[in-house]
Parts: C-alpha cells; structure tokens; sequence
C-alpha cells in the first residue's frame, strides 16, 4: 500500500539545520566504528596471550611433563602441579570456611554499624597488593611461627589472599535472600539459626559456590603470597611442613633462565599454558553454576 | 457463599488486645487498639492502605519486633496468657499462632518439605510429620489437586496453590489461631475464591482473623468486622452491622466507597 500523496508543503520545520545533520551522521560514524575496536583491544591481549603461549608449549607437551619430576634442567611439571592443587586445597579449606562464616555474621547478625564497617574492610583487603600479603605471611608464618618455608604457611597465605572474595560473595548471597522467606521461617517458629541453615543456605549456596570457585581461579594464578612462604622443592610436597613448588614458581623461577637447550623456559611456558587451561576451567564452572542460581531462584527473587 | 452469623460472645475470647499501641521511631502506627478475637470465628481488619491494619496482625504473634526500631506498649492476652510477658518464649507464640503473608513465600524446598517445615524445628518423629503433611495438605485442598505429587518444589506450584500451601505449613504446626495478611490479595479471581473457600472451613477448628483491602471478601467471610483508620480503631463489630448499620460515620463513608 502507497501513503496518499500530501499537497507539498515548505520543507525546514522537520529537517534542521543540514550542518548539524551533518555532525550527528559523521559522530555516528565515529561511535560504530569506535566502539567495536575498543571492545578489539579489550579481547586481543587474551587471545594474543593464549596463542604465544600455545606456540611455546603445544611442541613439547607431552603426558610425561604431567607425570614426571623436574630433573636437572629439564623434566616436567609433576612437583608443581602437586604443589599447586596441595597450596589450593589449603587455601581453599580455609579461605571457604572463614569467608562464608563471616559472610553469614555480617549479613545476618551484625549490627548495621559493624556490617557496614566489615564489608568496607573486607573490600580494603581484596584490594591489598598480593606481595605486600606475601611479606606478611613470611613475617608471620615463616619467621615468627620458626616453621621456615612450609606448604602449610604457602597456603594459609594464600587463603588470607582469596578470603575477601569468598567473604564478599557469601555476605552478598545471604543478604540477598529475599526478606520475606527470612520472616515466613521466623513465623514459623524458627530461630535465626534455624533460618539461616534450612532456609538461607539452600538459596545462597550456589552463589556462594561460584564465589569460591571464582576465589580458586584468582588464587591458583597467584605468586607473590607463595614466593615467600612455600619456598621452592624440585621433588612433590612431602608434608605440610615441608616446603613446596607450585606451578607459578616455575614461570617465576624458568622464564628467564639462560639455557641454551631452552628446555627450562620450555617448561616454563608449558606451566604458563596448564595454568590458562585450569583457570578458564575454574571460570567456565563459575558461569555455570552462577546460571544454575539464576534458575533456581527465579521467581522467588520477583 | 452467605456471610456467616456471628456465635454468640464466648466468656473467654482466644485473643484480646488491651491499648496496644505501636510506634516507629517517628511515627505512631496503631494507637491504643482495644478488641478480643473469639474462638471458631473469622474476624475481618480492614482500613485504607497505612491505617495499620498488617501492624496489628503482626503485633498478635509478635512478629513486629521482628522490624528494628519498633516500640510496642500495652498487652496481648493469648486464652489469658500475657504474650509479651519477658519470659515468654516469642518462638511458642509463633507455633500457636501462625501466620501467612501477603504474597505466598514458599521455602526453596519440596511442597513435602515446606508443611514438614515448623515439624522439623520441633523434632517431631518421623512418622507423625508423615500424618500431620498429609493431612494439613487435605486440610488445604492440595493433596487430591496434586494427586499426592509432593515430592517436587513448591516453587513450581500456581500462585494461589503456593498460598495454600504456605496456609498448610501454618496448620502443620496445629495452631489455634490462624492470622491471615491479605492472602489473596496476588491472586486471581478464583484462587482467591478458593482460599475463601478455605478460610470458611477453617473456622470450624481456628480462629482466623485476616486482613483484607476487599470489603466484599470480609463480607463474605468474617462473622466480626473491626475498621482501622489512622492508626486506630474506629467500629468493630458483626459484619452484618459494620457494613448495613454502622455506628460510626467515618466507617459508614468508607464502606459506601466514599474514601479508600
């Protein structure tokens, strides 16, 4: 169907002046070119990185860098890679129980005042340069405790290091939980307690999981709290009072060994690579069970 | 549905409230209230939107503290019992007088789970949660309308068959006094028409006061009608009366619809 054609009237009143239409067309011109390649440069150091580091390390990657010790100057990751998920586990351990602890005080039975003052805190130590975290642990878990450099000093270090994001998300997660589920289990004749195991926990538990799991990645990737603290072993952890490597290290102690075979930078890289498979691992978990919460709690958050 | 007569005033009324007042920290919510609740009879609150009438429920479970802030004067008398009294244990007034809310506020469990809910706290024995889920559900109309499929979250129920099931998990705990904050109020017309349904069966067992915005709903429900305006209490009295003969002016503007 064609619109009936309209006697002509004088053109002006609808078409502005044609200096300013020619600046709005030329900064939309700017805006849809600009945009994208801010996004580019956003994503290539990402994807530049991964593919350096694949170039180094894919041609000598084989099963036995998984599976055996570092010898001389060459071998594989196995010590590493032990001490890595040990220091993780610790840290994890202790990260997840005094970070959800704290999160369940702070948003169900702080007073307001101290809450308030906690999570400002507790943003502050998130913010805490990881060396400056390293030295404290030295200081107080190497030389004061006389332990001298032990796996279990790297990974409470390292768990005080991944705290603050567990104890963010936990606090959010049960603040989160809609306040008349909070008031139906207190009708219902149930203490705060009660309300929080039974009621809260089933709904903050998926949140506070991907929280843990996203503490996990950050603190696999980390170095600086375990220079000082784990010390350095070629052979797998052998107790917690015994020192440790952990695959951080190796980049950290290999990338710039002069080596002319170059196999100690080779294994530095294939540690560099193992470490971008485990995190984008422990990430893509945290997109997943961050959808999974979102499922569940969908219409009870309306 | 015909609006039910009223029974004739028990010597010992179930609840009775003495110059209850409730005040926020700048504000005054409900002032110096007076009226007993009887036994085996629905009582109607009803008011425009602010004239206190949830504060009122919510003061007769003590479930106002729950808010920070709220100070409370005068007395509560549950068959007699000082419900304020310091050492009364607020959890015990909360078992014997349930409560359900506006919008139903399943737990994110099992339609199972939440009637076991207030069971669980009391450690009741297996076998008697079994009994009592089972026939709190009958109670609510949900077990044939579920076909005894109680396994599945009650999240996934209908709206009105969530607020059923939230006025189970308030019988489970075999209250005797049943407060109703305008439980049908995001519901549609016939959810609503059952949950009526529901509340003039209960009445043979409880005593329900509810609170409603429907002036046609407590008509049809409630056997005494009590008008809330501005934080106090201006008529309570058989529905019959509040709505054909009010005594009070203001109570005969609001329920011709002149305010409200």
């Amino acid at each position: 169907m064609s619109l009936p054609s309209l006697p002509s009237a004088p053109l002006g009143d609808l078409r502005g002046s044609a200096a300013r239409w020619r600046r709005r067309h030329l900064l939309d011109r700017a805006m849809r070119w600009g945009l994208p390649l801010a996004l580019l440069v956003v994503l290539f150091p990402l994807f530049d990185m991964i593919y350096w580091i694949a170039v180094r390390a894919l041609p000598t990657f084989t099963w036995a860098t998984l599976t055996t010790d570092q010898v001389g100057l060459g071998g594989g990751l196995y010590a590493m890679i032990v001490g890595s998920f040990t220091l993780l586990a610790l840290a994890t351990g202790f990260a997840a129980a005094v970070g959800i602890a704290a999160g369940m005080y702070t948003a169900e039975y702080a007073p307001p005042s101290i809450a308030r003052w906690a999570r400002v805190a507790g943003n502050l130590l998130a913010g805490i340069p990881a060396i400056v975290l390293g030295y404290f642990g030295y200081y107080a878990l190497v030389l004061y405790t006389h332990w001298g450099y032990t796996t279990l000093a790297g990974g409470i270090t390292l768990g005080v290091f991944m705290v603050p994001f567990v104890y963010r998300t936990a606090d959010l997660a049960f603040a989160n939980v809609p306040s008349e589920q909070r008031e139906a289990a207190l009708a219902m004749g149930a203490r705060p307690g009660q309300y929080l195991v039974r009621v809260a926990l089933p709904i903050a538990l998926p949140a506070i999981l991907s929280g843990v799991f996203l503490a996990m990645a950050i603190g696999l990737g980390e170095t600086a709290p375990l220079l000082y603290t784990a010390g350095w072993s070629s052979t797998p952890v052998a107790g917690l009072f015994q020192p440790t490597s952990f695959l951080t290290g190796a980049i950290w102690n290999f990338y710039d060994y002069p080596s002319t075979e170059g196999s100690f930078q080779a294994l530095a890289f294939q540690a560099a690579f193992l470490l971008l498979i485990l995190v984008i691992g422990l990430n893509v978990v945290v997109q997943a069970v961050a959808e999974r919460y979102r499922r569940r709690t969908r219409g009870m958050m309306a | 549905m015909t609006g039910p007569e009223p029974g004739p005033v028990g010597p010992e009324p179930i609840l009775s409230v003495r110059h209850l007042s409730v005040r926020a920290p700048n504000r005054t919510i409900l002032d110096d209230v007076s009226l007993d609740f009887c036994d085996r009879e629905v009582a109607a609150i009803i008011g425009p939107s602010g004239c206190g009438k949830t504060t009122l429920v919510r003061s007769l479970n003590r479930m106002t503290e729950v808010a920070p802030g709220v100070r409370i004067e005068g007395s509560v008398r549950y068959r007699g019992e000082e419900i304020y009294d310091p050492r009364v244990n607020p959890v015990l007034v909360r078992q014997r007088i349930g409560m359900v809310f506006q919008r139903p506020v399943p737990f994110p469990l099992s339609i199972y789970e939440n009637v076991a809910f207030g069971l669980r706290l009391q450690g009741i024995e297996e076998a008697e949660v079994d009994r009592t889920v089972r026939r709190s559900l009958e109670q609510a109309g949900l077990w044939k309308e579920l076909d005894g499929d109680v396994e599945r979250s009650g999240l996934t129920l209908s709206g009105g068959q969530q607020q059923r099931l939230c006025i189970a998990r308030a019988l489970a705990v075999k209250p005797r006094v049943l407060l109703l904050d305008e439980p049908a109020a995001s519901l549609d017309p016939t959810a609503t028409q059952r949950i009526e349904e529901l509340i003039f069966d209960l009445r043979k067992e409880y005593a329900v006061i509810i609170v409603t915005h429907n002036m046609q709903q407590a008509a049809r429900i409630a056997n005494r009608t009590a008008f809330l305006y501005q934080g106090r209490l201006i008529e309570y009295s058989d529905t019959h009366q509040l709505f054909e003969n009010p005594r009070e002016k203001l109570t005969e503007s609001y329920v011709t619809g002149r305010f409200g």
